[in-house]
């Protein structure tokens, strides 16, 4: 009887065995497997990662704000020293992080003074998209330090579809 | 048989017909168990469990379905069954990191992910319906995912125009192009250029061959045990790559090169008496520095400056670096050069510049005496006279190592095709790729890598030379050979594909003549065409007043604080001052400027300093912009914006920026027509005491 036991179980082995797909271990290696990576502003060695969405971000952050959202630009000396009061970096989490995306939305396209803020911010309305700001929040968001950690609510404006 | 012993099967015939009906039913059942365990039923059911973790899962389960979720786009002939397994990849609530892989939303990007599939992007095997056969290279499936890091390949398999989005894409054509690597190769969608390098036809009149020798050892700036630029007075990133000759091949090149000599153009010397003249003052090298960094060379040109002790090259990098020019060239011909270089590279961006005697021959003084290094060539071994015999290999190893597909050299037929087609590459599979001795891993990605930043680790016989990129290069070179897929082979794929053009900015008579001497396009673009290393000029006629067009251009001053690039000194007359203000006035104008509408005389006191106002107190507009001393960096200096900008240029600027000049960042501005009029009274009022005209000291020092 074992003999037979055997014998069916063999087969059985065989076809089970064959539908296990061997998982192979792909090693995660996120700033490497990034669409494109930003440098933690206060530690180069430390990249963090971008998304399609954030690196848009990223590349909008340097071309309208890094003048006055940064203390190095890359065309040189930052405007951010000449302004009162001065911004905050862009990556500075201790503050933006307490800001709600709306908000922040709500700063970049109506400006600082629609804010009841300073209006040496200006009003980004008319000059990006709805898409372009979202993206540049995005960005900020992406490198804020401390770490930015979303409320837990589904995105309103996903539309990846 | 007895009737008692019919039903009676010999017990042997017995087991044989159990274990072959075990045997059959176990046969059978394969298939089925293997459908019951099918990797993606786990992912089925996984899903189903993971959905109803979620707050939303009444929303999720609704949009479920089970079974092999398929993507078809006949046109581009793609199936793609990754949704089967990737069940929430257009769920926005499930964008979160925390969400487990293969569940999780896709990020948000430019196309519709249901719309379009996967594999049009990743690549991997569409219709696998397991893991690794989806994703992995196997046996049978030979198409794995594309890394991400090199995704925006895929965006340009069908954008062929650079798309602000794909930076990496872009950076890789221009290094393609830049290296002309279609010298060699035939390359999808770049043509070739009329010129591809240097013309060497008199390369004997311009160097030593002892400075040949070196160059053709190692063309390349060295870098430090610390990192630090060591300057040699090379090229920190020439071009032209990295061969590995022998030491006799660079000896009969060297000797080959240095022969190609004709008589330089007499008319080209410095007048002996000027030359007599200046010789032996004292002031002669200082005048000449201060010279050459009036006319800003170091815009173009990089110069290796100690400061705080570190070597660093400060300057631009649109002509070679010069730090040691003085111990590179020959002294007559750099005079020659500089008054004219297109009689030596017709195809030069060099701007021919109109040189007094006195300038010329104190900038070329200073070049040769201060910017050398009589230690330059100390380590090449002593050449004699070049024979006939090292003439004659040296001419044959030109052909031979593929010179002639990059340079020049009247009598001798350029090259074709010197270099496999790499049109296709992109979509070469992995048994169509020849790895030899390279230890990478059997993936495109590792192959073309490792092509390119080590040959010879592929191939010992390649004749491919060395090009030395840094691994950000590499990745972009990367990601524009892997977009680069042979041409498409399905109808629907040619009507995505988006051509690039740019169309060239050409004109004609007197101004086309200074434009084409001065070469204005090298760093000033004209709608589309040129440089972007100075503003662009396609509206200049509209926006700057003639006078101070004229002025500027005799003496031009720094038109924002914190630039450290210049407008060049070019010495115009006032002929050729005016006759390129005409030009721009007439012709590069914007049709939403109208200079007649608007009379700079209906601008009265009280709205100037409403205008004031709302400047500096509303709209803080002091923020980007300086006024004298004070304000911003963002954007230009409206010191003399009275004196500069036409009346109505401003107005229209005031009211949509980008109108004009698409892209700036000057934010638009929602402002009431009054608020328009006064804010361009205000800055008409703007004028520097002693606008710069000519006969003022000259430079671009503030
Ligand atoms: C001309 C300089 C300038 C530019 C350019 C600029 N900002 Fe600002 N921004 C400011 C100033 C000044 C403030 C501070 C206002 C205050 O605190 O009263 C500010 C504030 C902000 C804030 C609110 C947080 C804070 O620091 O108080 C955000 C968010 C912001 N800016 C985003 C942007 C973005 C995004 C861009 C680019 C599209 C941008 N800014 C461009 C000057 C600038």
């Amino acid at each position: 009887m074992r003999r037979y036991a055997l014998l069916l179980a063999l087969p059985l082995l065989t076809a089970l065995t064959a539908c296990r797909a061997k998982h192979s271990a792909r090693k995660p290696d996120p700033p490497r497997n990034a669409y494109d990576t930003e440098a933690d502003w206060n530690n180069a060695d430390h990249l963090i990662p971008l998304d399609y969405q954030q690196s848009q971000g990223k590349r909008l952050f340097y071309m309208y704000c890094v003048w006055c959202h940064a203390d190095s630009t890359p065309a040189g000396p930052s405007n951010r020293p000449n302004l009162n009061p001065a911004p905050h970096l862009i990556d500075d989490g201790t503050v933006l992080n307490s800001m709600s995306d709306t908000y922040l939305d709500n700063i970049i396209t109506l400006g600082g003074s629609a804010m009841g803020k300073s209006a040496s911010m200006p009003p980004y309305g008319r000059s990006l998209t709805q898409d372009e700001v979202r993206a540049i929040i995005a960005y900020m968001r992406a490198v804020a330090q401390p770490a930015y950690h979303k409320p837990a609510r589904p995105l309103p404006h996903y539309k990846a579809r | 048989m007895p009737a008692e012993q019919m039903g009676q099967i010999p017990k042997r015939l017995r087991v044989i017909y159990a274990v072959s009906t075990v045997i059959f039913v176990a046969v059978l059942a394969i298939s089925p168990i293997r459908d019951h365990f099918a990797g993606w039923k786990r992912y089925e059911k996984g899903y189903a469990k993971f959905a109803s973790t979620r707050a939303n899962s009444r929303q999720l389960m609704a949009d479920y379905h089970g079974g092999i979720d398929q993507i078809w786009l006949p046109k581009l002939n793609v199936t793609d069954r990754c949704t089967t397994c990737h069940q929430g990849i257009s769920e926005a609530s499930l964008l979160d990191d925390s969400v487990p892989q293969p569940f999780r939303a896709h990020p948000e990007i430019p196309h519709h992910v249901r719309a379009w599939g996967c594999v049009v992007c990743h690549r991997g095997q569409g219709l696998a319906t397991e893991v690794s056969e989806a994703h992995d290279t196997t046996l049978a499936w030979e198409k794995p995912l594309l890394p991400i890091r090199y995704i925006q390949a895929s965006c340009g398999t069908c954008h062929q125009d650079s798309l602000p989005e794909t930076p990496q894409l872009n950076r890789g054509r221009e290094l393609l192009v830049k290296f002309n690597c279609e010298g060699c190769h035939r390359v999808q969608d770049i043509d070739r250029p009329a010129m591809l390098g240097p013309d060497l036809s008199n390369i004997g009149a311009e160097v030593s061959r002892a400075w040949v020798y070196k160059w053709l050892k190692e063309p390349r700036t060295v870098l430090d045990s610390s990192g630090n630029v060591v300057v040699d007075g090379y090229d920190t990133n020439p071009r032209m790559p990295q061969f590995r000759f022998k030491k006799g091949e660079v000896r009969d090149l060297s000797a080959y090169l240095s022969s190609l000599k004709s008589p330089l153009v007499e008319s080209s010397q410095i007048d002996p008496s000027v030359a007599a003249a200046w010789r032996s003052r004292s002031d002669l090298l200082s005048y000449g520095e201060l010279r050459f960094r009036q006319m800003f060379c170091t815009d173009c040109h990089a110069l290796a400056v100690v400061r705080l002790g570190e070597t660093q090259l400060i300057g631009g990098d649109i002509g070679p670096e010069l730090t040691k020019v003085g111990s590179k060239v020959n002294p007559d011909w750099l005079v020659s050069w500089l008054r004219n270089p297109q009689a030596y590279l017709p195809h030069s961006q060099m701007p021919r510049y109109e040189w007094s005697d006195k300038d010329l021959y104190a900038v070329t003084q200073y070049m040769l005496n201060k910017l050398s290094d009589p230690e330059l060539l100390s380590d090449v071994p002593k050449l004699g006279p070049a024979t006939p015999a090292e003439i004659q290999h040296g001419r044959r190893l030109f052909n031979a190592k593929g010179c002639a597909s990059c340079h020049v050299i009247r009598g001798i037929a350029p090259q074709k095709d010197f270099g496999p087609d790499l049109s296709n590459l992109g979509g070469k599979t992995v048994s169509e790729l020849f790895f030899g001795n390279a230890k990478v891993s059997h993936t495109l990605v590792a192959y073309i890598q490792a092509k390119t930043s080590d040959p010879l680790s592929v191939n010992p016989a390649a004749r491919m030379p060395q090009y030395h990129l840094d691994s950000a290069d590499l990745d972009a070179i990367t990601t524009a050979l892997l977009s680069m897929t042979g041409t498409p082979t399905y109808p629907g794929f040619a009507l995505l594909t988006v051509p690039a053009s740019q169309p060239k900015f050409d004109p004609a008579g007197d101004f086309g003549k200074l434009y084409n001497r001065f070469k204005c396009f090298v760093c000033h673009s004209f709608n589309g065409y040129g440089g972007t290393l100075a503003p662009d000029l396609s509206f200049e006629g509209s926006r700057s007043q003639h006078p101070w067009l004229v002025a500027f251009l005799k003496n031009p001053q720094t038109l924002r604080p914190t630039l450290t690039v210049r407008m060049p000194q070019f010495n115009f007359t006032d002929q050729e001052a005016n006759t390129i203000a005409d030009y721009v006035e007439m012709v590069l104008q914007n049709p939403l400027v109208n200079k007649a509408g608007v009379n700079p005389k209906d601008f009265t006191p009280q709205m100037a300093s409403l205008g004031k106002q709302l400047y500096f107190v509303k709209y803080e507009c002091q923020s980007c912009h300086t006024i004298g001393a004070t304000g911003g960096y963002v954007g230009p200096s409206l010191t003399n914006v009275g004196n500069w900008m036409d009346a109505a240029w401003i107005e229209a600027w005031l009211k949509n920026p980008q109108a004009l000049i698409p892209g700036t960042i000057e934010p638009r501005r929602d402002f009431s027509e009054p608020e328009i009029k006064a804010l361009t009274a205000y800055l008409l009022t703007l004028k520097q005491k002693s606008q710069a005209g000519s006969g003022t000291a000259p430079g671009g020092s503030q």
